[in-house]
């Protein structure tokens, strides 16, 4: 792993099109700005694992979907009523 | 059943959509094949085509939690080319547990897809307004 040590105001330039600056520091705290392309997207590492994780729980449903959707239907779904 | 304007996929292929950045954890996977069985109305099934193993059961989640909505960035809205909200189709991940009762879906992760376009991008919500685990069906 790459170490830099930069101060406020300071950045880091990645693969020529990404920046992080440092903003401040303030206690425990690094205030950081990301500078990056839109196609570039930038997560906060416990909100991506756990968006992540829920997409692998997600995708790992074998339980039987049509006992779900039945469940579903009986219980609450709104689907226009004709009668 | 079809819930895109313009589109007659023989029932059995689905609609084919395009993630360019994938899902979260799943990068490489781009292309899905959107499904609604009859049978398995309110939800629907997203097949990877790359790899047909991997499949996600969604939802729409208007018909879960009424007041929902996914405020979207400029740019978001850019890369997804919507021009107006009508455009957005919006899905969110179910996972079933093996007693279904406990089914959540994941608020915080959307998937929302340009109708037009076909493409579509999972957008991180971070907020406590968005649920990782919201219970489909009322818990007692």
């Amino acid at each position: 792993m790459l170490v830099i040590t930069r101060k406020p105001e300071q950045s880091i330039i990645i693969g020529g099109e990404v920046e992080v600056i440092v903003l401040g520091i303030s206690g425990e705290g690094v205030r950081l700005g990301v500078k990056a392309p839109r196609s570039v997207q930038v997560h906060r590492r416990e909100v991506f694992e756990a968006i992540a994780a829920e997409n692998r729980a997600a995708a790992g449903t074998r339980a039987p979907v049509q006992d779900a959707a039945a469940l579903l239907r009986a219980a609450q779904v709104r689907k226009p009523r004709v009668r | 059943m079809t819930i895109l304007p313009d589109s007659n996929p023989a029932p059995d292929e689905g609609i084919l959509l395009t993630f360019p950045k994938g899902l979260l954890g799943f990068p490489q996977l781009k292309a899905f094949r959107l499904f609604e069985p009859h049978d398995g109305y309110p939800l629907k099934f997203l097949q990877a085509v790359e790899d047909p193993e991997v499949s996600f059961t969604c939802i729409d989640p208007a018909s879960v939690k009424k007041d929902y909505e996914v405020p979207l960035g400029t740019e978001e809205a850019e890369a997804l080319a919507l021009e107006s909200p009508e455009d957005a189709l919006v899905l969110t991940l179910v996972v079933v547990p093996e007693d279904p009762r406990h089914m959540t879906t994941n608020l915080a992760g959307p998937l929302v897809i340009n109708i037009n376009t076909r493409m579509g991008y999972q957008i991180v919500l971070n907020s406590e307004k968005y649920p990782l685990r919201f219970p489909i069906l009322p818990q007692d």
